[in-house]
């Protein structure tokens, strides 16, 4: 199918950075059909394509398509495009719906959505309760309220909205423990907590878990830095394609380790100089300002000071 | 010339597919391998292996990460001396089952048909055999099948420097890591006999590798087309030896090694 030209009928501030915008024809025809998952790619005024979920429930004879999207500052350019270059009456190409990442049938779901990876799985949470469906769990983790798109639609005895400025994140393993070959886990967010749910399902049927990533801020390439040993002042060199944990250990730094998925946490150290990227899914907001996972985690600087981390502030 | 290193690590896998063990001394004797190495498999019950076969079989009659990736997402450990097998998921417990018991057996069994996502009413066969290894140098005889594998770190950094990459040597699975050697002079030894920390063994062939090493051993994705990055550098599928045990001593983590 062809691309589509379509025009911006209509655009809401869902929060400080998520706009909606409303798609149509506009010669008012009814658009192509999706169903929950479906996305579009948009090409924004500066010429980027990007794709953006579907984040409305009903897809069978639609007059609209309706699209939430974060502005991203520290990104390549496209969600900025679209704050910045659309107003409403605008006209954008968009491509007819795909859908990777299909709503299958199931007695229970579990979805766990990270930031504005709600967008596909609100079509379907709102699709399966429009139903009358019961067992529809949601798990939607975001930094605070006010970063938080549909808020208000998620206050329900099966859903769980945790903000993580206020209460750090999420233990996820409470809900994943027992697996349940009655229930698919969907999930959709940025890379760190889409890799921590696939490990922490490594225990349940594979055809249950679906998910979709969305590149996270910092999914360039990874830079090669020094890390300085404290304990005895050791420089150990960590090159592009090493991660610190493996790094330290070839030049004979014993440090202890569990997944090395950046999930469990067993191989985090006390930081005393320099500045962190952080990757990892298992860190609350207190212990980012003085340690690092080192398995996943990378320095921001070109040097960080590392040493045994003691469970508290070193 | 003489090259001089030393055994760095030493490894069991008693579960065929499941994780490495480490060990810190292992006693060997003559035409034997690791004790409790590759003792138990979980087998394919559409397969080859019925509880009693006696013969070796290939790898592809076996659950395991050449195929099945996803086991390697999954902590596992044998108490060897009790044959409890425990499984952790990211640093949590999920399984405690004692093998020796038909319970416990079952348990396993469930355990391993939900990670494998077999369907319903299909599980793997838990199969162990008397004096039996499930290694993949079993398909070659009762001989091979006692064979120990022996990675050398330095072959390992060297195809790591030729291709920019990342290689854990843990992807290789050996039960022998050394270092200190020259780059693939293991290779050069095929045929020889050497001392390998105070027992005589025989290096007896290359170690041909599979898709299982293209597994993330902590992670159980499938994230690094190692066989064809071997291939591609070196125009070869090799990666390690096997050894054959021609003395009984007792091998320990730092013991010598003259090749």
């Amino acid at each position: 199918m062809s691309d589509l030209r379509l025009r911006v009928s209509g655009t809401t501030d869902l929060t400080p950075t998520v706009r909606r915008f409303v798609l149509r024809d506009p010669g008012g025809s009814a658009l192509p059909a999706y169903d929950p998952g479906a996305h579009i790619v948009v090409t924004t005024p500066a010429g980027h394509r990007r794709s953006y979920s579907l984040v409305d429930p009903d897809g069978a004879q639609p007059r609209e398509y309706v699209v939430c999207v974060r502005r991203d500052s520290g990104g390549r350019g496209g969600s900025v495009s679209l704050h910045d270059d659309v107003a409403v009456d605008a006209d954008l190409v968009v491509s007819p719906p795909v859908n990777r990442f299909p709503l299958r049938p199931s007695p229970r779901y579990l979805f766990i959505a990270g930031g504005i990876g709600i967008t596909p799985l609100r079509a379907m949470v709102r699709r399966l309760r429009g139903q009358g469906r019961t067992g529809v769990r949601l798990l939607y983790l975001t930094r605070s309220a006010e970063e938080t798109p549909f808020l208000e639609e998620f206050d329900g005895p099966e859903d769980t909205v945790h903000h993580s400025d206020d209460r750090g994140l999420l233990d996820l393993w409470p809900y994943l423990a027992v697996p349940d070959d009655d229930v698919r886990i969907y999930c959709c967010g940025p890379a760190p907590l889409v890799r921590a749910v696939q490990a922490l399902t490594a225990h349940w049927r594979i055809s249950r878990i679906h998910v979709e990533e969305f590149a996270a801020p910092h999914s360039g390439m990874s830079a090669p830095f020094t890390a300085v040993w404290a304990p005895d002042g050791r420089r150990v060199d960590v090159p592009a394609h090493l991660s610190l944990l493996a790094a330290l250990r070839r030049d004979g730094v014993p440090v202890a380790s569990s997944c090395e998925a950046g999930v469990c946490g067993t191989c985090r150290l006390a930081v005393l100089g320099g500045e962190v990227e952080h990757r990892d899914s298992v860190s609350t907001g207190g212990e980012r300002l003085s340690s690092v996972v080192a398995c996943v985690s990378r320095a921001r600087s070109a040097e960080i000071v590392v040493g045994p981390y003691d469970g508290g502030s070193p | 010339m003489k090259g001089r290193g030393s055994v760095k690590e030493l490894f069991v896998y008693p579960v065929k597919g499941l994780s490495a063990q480490p060990l810190v001394r292992v006693e060997l004797r003559p035409g034997t391998g690791i004790a409790h190495d590759r003792t138990f498999a979980l087998a394919r019950p559409d397969g080859g292996y019925r509880p009693g076969t006696r013969q070796g079989l290939p790898k592809q009659e076996f659950f395991a990460l050449v195929s099945d990736h996803r086991l390697a997402g999954i902590d596992t450990h044998l108490d060897t001396q009790t044959d409890v097998l425990t499984a952790r998921v990211a640093g949590h417990d999920v399984l405690d089952a004692d093998l020796s018991t038909e319970e416990g057996r079952d348990d396993a069994v469930r355990f391993f048909a939900r990670v494998l996502d077999l369907p319903a009413g299909v599980a793997p066969l838990l199969a162990r055999e008397a004096g039996r290894r499930f290694t993949d140098a079993a398909a070659a005889g009762d001989g091979p099948m006692n064979w120990l594998s022996l990675v050398n770190l330095a072959s390992v950094r060297d195809l790591e420097s030729r291709t920019g990459t990342a290689v854990d040597p843990a992807r290789f699975r050996a039960n022998v890591v050394v270092d200190g050697l020259r780059a693939w002079s293991e290779s050069d030894a095929i045929g020889r006999e050497f001392d390998l920390g105070g027992v005589r063994v025989r290096a007896v062939r290359q170690t041909r590798r599979c898709a299982a090493t293209e597994v993330d051993p902590g992670r159980g994705r499938r994230d690094l087309p190692l066989v064809s990055m071997i291939d591609r550098t070196y125009g070869h599928r090799l990666m390690g030896i096997y050894l054959e045990v021609l003395t009984a001593g007792v091998l320990e983590k730092g013991g010598e090694v003259v090749v």
